[in-house]
């Protein structure tokens, strides 16, 4: 029997959530989170989500990233990017800067990924400034936010529309200081050391490398740990 | 790109109004209304097309607004400016590309969520 | 597959139940249910009733814990609650406080 000790070494900064496991109730923390049980209630990280293809998640989650090998059902709040991967598949909203979804993947719900970054603009058409509704003065038919059928677009204002290329009222975006990217808030400093029991290894490998999608010595652990998996 | 069927819509082209056809198409210019083909379209990164869309497949390299319907898939690329609703069975979106609006695929969900 | 963690940095606010080992680094409020073995660090706090099969602490915990099989208090370990296992460790060092079963007449 593998002892705490050596688990922990293992799991280095990274909580993982096995696959017969289920939590249900309110996580939050600041390191990354591999799932490959199911969680559900609510759950909030200062960094990544992994859900893994055995993986639940039956939540609403806010967190830094999120990558989807699983199941989610239940919204997604990230301030850098979701990802759903070939094997992801979720029912609900999506709102981050970044969202990457992969052949394969499947996806129920909006996706909400606010402001156009001023660097993203293809640089020959630098005017059309992207806040949806308000910036698009000459196409009343194209509001991304209509969720009941529309009619079929209304010819409605067909002169305007061609010769205005460059709609005026909207705030060009050369305006925008070009540091203003609507970059994330950043996440909180690594996680504070406790002051009564310090965790020894937890941080080892929070500088340097990016997070691993799957826990760091689940194979080296493997001989050691035989477990019966009841799913 | 298939090649004799395939019409293109060039860059100075502007349209106005129902767009339907057989073939694929590419747009390298404008369009505005409705567009229903019963092949693939293609947006370019010059194009934008302002427009409710059905097609068979749809990739889209430029801008587009107006919801979608494709049957079989719509590809979001990296250069690309999305906004509607999409209904389609695979819907792929590439880091890059932005999209706002929703998404509605088959999710095959596990029995117990 | 690796066993589950729950990191220093993470608060769970509810239950944990499963089949395998669970190792809390963590915070845990609420309840714990496992047929395996619960290992809480040193630096776990777990404020839970816990049922599960083997239970060793060497953080704290307050809660109830009843095990099918071995309860092992570590040294420095900080445990407010009662015990009931047919087995149970106390080292040299651990502070309890509370009653402790090891009737087995109901199982």
């Amino acid at each position: 029997m593998a002892t705490p000790k050596e688990l922990s070494a293992d799991a280095v900064n990274n909580t993982v959530v096995g696959p017969s496991i289920l939590i249900s109730g309110k996580l939050t923390g600041d390191e990354d989170l591999t799932v490959r049980g199911r969680v559900e209630g609510e759950l909030t990280l200062s960094r990544t989500l992994i859900v893994e293809p055995s993986g639940v998640v039956k939540a609403n989650v806010a967190v830094k990233n999120a990558i989807v090998s699983g199941v989610v059902v239940g919204n997604i709040n990230a301030t850098e990017s979701v990802e759903l991967t070939r094997e992801g598949r979720m029912v609900g909203d999506i709102h981050a800067p970044r969202v990457i979804i992969v052949d394969g993947a499947s996806f129920r719900g909006r996706v909400d990924m606010g402001d156009v970054e001023p660097g993203r603009l293809p640089a020959e058409r630098p005017v059309v400034a992207r806040p949806t509704t308000v910036a698009r003065p000459t196409t009343p038919a194209a509001r991304p936010s209509t969720t009941p059928p529309r009619p079929p677009v209304a010819p409605s204002r067909p002169t305007q529309a061609t010769v205005v290329a460059r709609p005026t009222p909207p705030p060009p975006p050369v305006a925008r200081p070009p540091q203003s990217k609507p970059l994330p808030p950043p996440p909180p400093p690594r996680a504070e050391p406790r002051p009564a029991a310090p965790a020894p290894v937890v941080e080892q490998t929070a500088s340097a490398e990016p997070p691993t999608p799957f826990a760091v010595g689940a194979g080296a652990k493997k001989k050691v740990v035989v477990k019966k998996k009841t799913r | 790109m298939a090649t004799g069927e395939t019409g293109i819509i060039g860059k100075g082209i502007v349209i106005k109004g129902n767009l339907t056809g057989g073939g694929d198409l590419v747009i390298e210019g404008r369009v505005e209304g409705q567009i229903a083909l019963k092949n693939h379209l293609t947006i370019e990164s010059t194009g934008k097309v302002q427009a409710d869309i059905r097609a068979e497949e749809l990739t889209i390299n430029g801008e587009a607004s107006g919801n979608i319907d494709a049957s079989t898939r719509v590809a979001i690329n990296a250069s690309a400016k999305v906004a509607g609703d999409i209904k389609a069975p695979r819907v792929v979106i590439e880091d890059g590309a932005v999209f706002n609006g929703s998404i509605e695929m088959d999710v095959r969900l596990p029995d117990d969520i | 597959m690796a066993n589950t963690v729950i990191g220093s940095s993470i608060v769970i606010d509810g239950e944990i139940s499963g089949d395998e080992d669970l190792v809390i680094q963590g915070t845990v409020k609420g309840k714990i249910s496992l047929k395996e073995s619960l290992y809480v660090e040193g630096s776990g706090v777990v404020e839970a009733d816990i049922e599960t099969q083997n239970v060793e602490i060497a953080g704290r915990v307050t809660g109830n814990i009843v095990a099918s099989d071995k309860v092992e208090l570590k040294t420095d370990c900080r445990v407010v609650g009662d015990i009931k296992a047919p087995r149970i460790l106390i080292a040299d060092g651990a502070s309890f406080k509370g009653n402790v079963d090891m009737d087995m007449k109901e199982r």
